[in-house]
């Protein structure tokens, strides 16, 4: 019998993009605030309400946090942080032991200027959207600590189809939509990582020696499929 | 020195506030929820989480005290949680924009609850927060404290406090590694309102945490870090039992 999934922001930026990769595999729920861009059935869930997302989760086997409010004063505080609590207490709440939760590549900006960039600790800044998201995880790891939920958060920024040719100036933590679904499907079938909680870069290319994703190599199995070369490529047959 | 103590209904920020009027330097502003509990003293009631209200609290203060501490009738997790959270936010982003320079916060020492009693635990220590809301939630306020002593020419200290209690009422009662007297915690906000005394922040870290416990003899929490700010227990809980 399939797993069944419930994909929290599934109308958002990034969540109709991820479903192609989990349907043939997981039974996923999609839940959002918002009609889903490709009119798929959709549950109301607005994440920052605990009886909403507690209804939503019944019955789930894993719960995917892909909801997100950025720089908003107020709705920032409550969709990211508020939202990821409901998320863990409802997991509790159900004997759910999965959740993917998910924040920005921005808590790590202060790295960059560094090369290698790997599981350091994150800087928050006083933003909202960086703030509420780190504390946001915050709670999920202590959550998951103190219950026993295998959570796995991952870090993105740029998300989007493989380029068909060079693009030249690539944003170094881009992570491609297969690659995506492969550390999503990691990530769900996982059965536990170091201390309940851990997260994760995620992008496609190293070759910068900026960023890199060893540790989502070394505990998840994660590995990009592309060559990143491909990506860098110079136009040599012009000249 | 104008100060602004909030949480001041809370039987801490009472503490603090009588504290600090012993210093005939000291000019008070009380900030809480409720209606105003003294009269002899600038006293306004607000809540944390209204941006258009804390922007004029802050105005004129040289430093702010943030106790920490929720008001006196009870709040549900998401109220604490906010609070905690988008309060302090609110907090420390007026006192910068009003060129505030100093920040003490009132963090706990249930933070480090999971570990065992058999150890020392110092300011190195990683905090490990129960879900506890009351606890969870602020550490969340710590966080965003440190966030902001990072962004900012601005210093914050960080005062994890132990189990708030008088040392004549426990009395007899078997004793708490984690308790430490209220009077001596008011004692540790006075002193770290000091903390930077050089007035030079090239010599002072922005961001500082101590521990705030009894001085009893052999300690859960260890103290050294604190004495060396100016912290002066006096409350030994000799009455208790070990």
């Amino acid at each position: 019998m399939k797993k069944k999934v419930l994909l929290l922001g599934a109308s958002g930026m990034i969540a109709p993009d991820l479903l192609p990769g989990l349907e043939d595999t997981y039974d996923v729920t999609l839940a959002d605030v918002a009609p889903h861009p490709d009119g798929k059935p959709i549950v109301h869930c607005d994440v920052s309400s605990r009886e909403q997302v507690r209804d939503a989760a019944a019955g789930m086997d894993a719960i995917m946090n892909f909801t997100v409010m950025r720089d908003h004063p107020e709705q920032s505080f409550h969709v990211n942080m508020r939202g990821a609590l409901n998320v863990m207490q409802a997991a509790v709440e159900h004997g759910i032991k999965k959740v993917v939760h998910t924040g920005p590549q921005f808590v790590r900006r202060t790295y960059d200027h560094d090369f290698d960039i790997a599981d350091v600790p994150p800087v928050l800044t006083t933003g909202y959207y960086c703030l509420t998201k780190g504390l946001a995880s915050e709670i999920c790891r202590t959550y998951a600590r103190a219950h026993g939920i295998q959570t796995i958060s991952f870090l993105f920024n740029g998300l989007g189809p493989r380029p068909t040719q060079s693009a030249g100036d690539f944003q170094p933590f881009t992570v491609v939509w297969e690659d995506l679904h492969q550390a999503c499907r990691l990530a769900l079938e996982i059965p536990q990582v170091p201390d309940c909680f851990q997260e994760f870069n995620l992008l496609s290319w190293e070759g910068h020696g900026k960023y890199n994703v060893d540790k989502a190599r070394r505990i998840l199995g994660f590995e990009p499929t592309e060559r990143w070369e491909r990506y860098f490529a110079r136009n040599v047959n012009d000249q | 020195m104008r100060v602004l103590v909030t949480g001041a209904a809370s039987a801490l920020g009472q503490e603090v506030a009588a504290a600090l009027s012993a210093d005939e330097n000291a000019q008070l502003r009380l900030l809480d929820d409720c209606a105003a509990q003294r009269q002899d003293v600038e006293w306004i009631a607000a809540r944390l989480t209204d941006p258009d209200t804390v922007r004029q609290v802050v105005r004129d203060v040289d430093v702010v005290v943030h106790t920490g501490e929720p008001p006196p009738a009870s709040e549900s997790e998401e109220a604490l949680l906010d609070r905690a959270t988008r309060g302090t936010h609110v907090l420390l982003q007026a006192g910068v924009e009003a060129g505030v320079k100093r920040f003490v916060y009132g963090s706990t020492l249930e933070v480090f609850r999971a570990y065992p009693d058999t150890v020392y635990i110092t300011e190195y220590y990683k905090p490990l927060p129960p879900t506890e809301m009351a606890v969870l939630a602020r550490y969340l306020g710590e966080m965003t404290c440190r966030e902001f002593a990072r962004e900012y020419p601005i210093t914050v200290t960080a005062l994890r406090l132990g189990k708030l209690v008088r040392e004549e009422e426990v009395a007899g009662r078997e004793r708490d590694l984690m308790w430490v007297d209220i009077r001596d915690a008011a004692q540790a906000f006075c002193a770290a309102l000091m903390r930077e005394a050089s007035a030079s922040l090239n010599w002072v870290p922005r961001w500082a945490v101590y521990h705030i416990a009894a001085p009893i003899t052999h300690p859960k929490f260890l103290l050294d870090r604190a004495k060396s700010m100016g912290y002066r227990p006096q409350r030994e809980f000799r009455g208790a039992e070990a």
